[in-house]
């Protein structure tokens, strides 16, 4: 029992930080579809006195990756219903041209404006048509969320760093008589922590596993079956075979971090 | 023959160096000489033998032992030092939750012998204490002389340079005390394994030439 309980105060910290980062690369992947989304739902208008080229665009600036030519017949003949063939033309020479520019990534209002004033630059534009507040508080949302997300998996992963360094401090009290009898004899710190290491690496182990289950359970049983749209669409994106390297790799890491602080601590085991 | 332990204007202390036990002290002790060390209750004798293997850092002067100043030694040569010393504790220090056979052979499993090497030892080292019956019980499933004899075995497994005991036989009847001794002056003998044994009362019947060390009144004296 006291075995259990003893693995568990190392095991549950341990998950939290591995959930944490579990959860950190699934929301990085289900967001950077978000983003593809929101980029390929918006562009701007842009209104040009003679035609202009995708490659005229984006050589004023690089982060234009679209252009879209409005098709003017179809204002026309809109406007110039049971007017005579030749009005018709007279109106069409004398429009403009009209682009739906669209932009390779989601950008900050900033650097839209900047945008802006970089194709007004040319002579060849008449006007610009850029987003307004909608875009920009959205943006901010979106910034805000991912800010306090990873503030939040930070704070997670400190407290539960300095739980299992408490936890791995419990263990080094209930070896420190073998620890130092083996000092005595001459063994080296990897063989006196030795312990310690076999351990901690098998729980780093049953965390990662652990983890993994919470996570394919999410994939397979509650996303499939959630109805959420987002959920069901980005379904392949919430686990993936690597992300149990990932996530052993960063068990692994913590563990022997946490292993030699505590050893460290204390270098020369007095009685 | 050459210095194993040599000791200048040697001084030891404990809380940060106010509480002075041995002060000035110098002596030498050559390879292959067999010394026994006495002296009140409380008079330090315990603490030059944790200085002796490091543990202790002097306060003052010199601690030479195995040509290497123990006052400023890296960790890593103290290691190594450790490695050619078998040190027997008046508590006996055994770790309690391993087998007696693997207790004796901490000093091989250190050195990295694989594991059949380590039991054929474990085997004939316990049959010179004549414990080899109790090889698969736990250090306290044996009485205090027991243990005290796994703690000798476990000095003697990797037939170190130097020998530290401190009491070795301070729980043995006289069979048993007799059995550690022959052991000791053996290792003496045949592989010139310097001994160094703190002991309330040198055995009577012992064959080989010794010298008589008395710590008293913090000096260390050698008795002619
Ligand atoms: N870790 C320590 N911190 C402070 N004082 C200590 C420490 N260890 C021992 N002492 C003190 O140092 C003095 C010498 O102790 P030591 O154990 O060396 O005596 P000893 O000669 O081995 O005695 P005994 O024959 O009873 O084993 C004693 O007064 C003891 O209280
Ligand atoms: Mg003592």
């Amino acid at each position: 029992m006291k075995f259990i309980k003893n693995h568990l105060m190392f095991i549950l910290p341990l998950m939290a930080i591995l959930l944490g980062v579990e959860f950190y690369l699934v929301f990085d992947r289900t967001t950077d579809s978000y983003e593809k989304g929101l980029k390929e739902g918006y562009s701007m208008l842009v209104v040009t006195k003679k035609p202009m080229e995708l490659s005229a665009f984006k050589a004023l600036n690089k982060h234009i990756s679209t252009s879209q030519k409005i098709q003017r017949e179809n204002i026309v003949s809109e406007i110039a219903k049971g007017m005579s063939q030749s009005s018709s033309k007279e109106i069409l020479s004398s429009l403009p041209y009209f682009y739906n520019v669209g932009l390779d990534s989601y950008l900050h209002t900033s650097a839209l404006e900047k945008i802006k004033t970089d194709l007004e630059m040319d002579s060849n534009i008449k006007k610009v048509e850029t987003f307004g507040s909608s875009y920009s508080s959205s943006y901010r949302l979106f910034s805000f969320i991912k800010f306090t997300l990873k503030l939040f998996i930070g704070f997670i992963a400190v407290v539960s760093l300095f739980l299992i360094i408490k936890q791995m401090e419990i263990w080094k009290y209930t070896h420190r008589e073998r620890m130092q009898v083996m000092e005595i004899f001459g063994a080296p710190l990897i063989l006196r922590s030795g312990v310690l290491f076999k351990a901690a690496i098998v729980d780093a182990f049953f965390a990662t596993i652990l983890t993994s289950v919470v996570f394919l359970y999410v994939k397979f049983q509650w996303a499939a079956n959630s109805g959420i749209d987002i959920m069901m669409q980005n379904q392949e994106a919430l686990f993936r075979l690597t992300d149990i390297a990932i996530l052993l790799g960063s068990a692994l890491l913590i563990v022997i971090i946490s292993v030699y602080t505590v050893v460290f601590s204390n270098k020369g085991v007095q009685e | 023959m050459s210095n194993v332990i040599t000791a200048s204007h040697l001084t030891l202390a404990y809380d940060n160096g106010a509480k002075e036990i041995i002060k000035d002290a110098s002596f030498s002790i050559k390879k292959g000489e067999f010394v026994f060390i006495t002296g009140p209750s409380g008079s330090g004798k315990s603490t030059l033998l944790k200085a002796l293997f490091g543990q202790l850092k002097p306060t003052g002067g010199n601690l030479i032992v195995g040509g290497l100043d123990l006052a400023n030694i890296r960790q890593s040569k103290l290691q190594e030092l450790r490695t050619h010393m078998g040190i027997i504790f008046q508590d006996y220090k055994l770790v309690n939750e391993w087998t007696v056979a693997k207790n004796v052979v901490l000093p091989l499993m250190i050195a990295g012998y694989s594991v059949d090497v380590q039991n054929t030892q474990a085997h004939r080292l316990l049959k010179h204490v004549k414990l080899a019956e109790h090889a698969d019980k736990f250090p306290l499933e044996l009485s205090g002389g027991e243990q005290q004899r796994v703690g000798v075995a476990r000095a003697l497994a990797k037939n170190p340079v130097v020998i530290l005991a401190d009491e070795p036989t301070g729980n043995l009847d006289d069979y048993s005390s007799n059995v550690i001794w022959d052991l000791m002056e053996n290792a003496c003998q045949q592989l010139e394994t310097t001994v160094l044994v703190v002991t309330h009362k040198i055995p009577t019947i012992f064959s080989l030439p010794y010298r008589h060390f008395i710590i008293e009144s913090k000096g260390v004296y050698e008795v002619h």
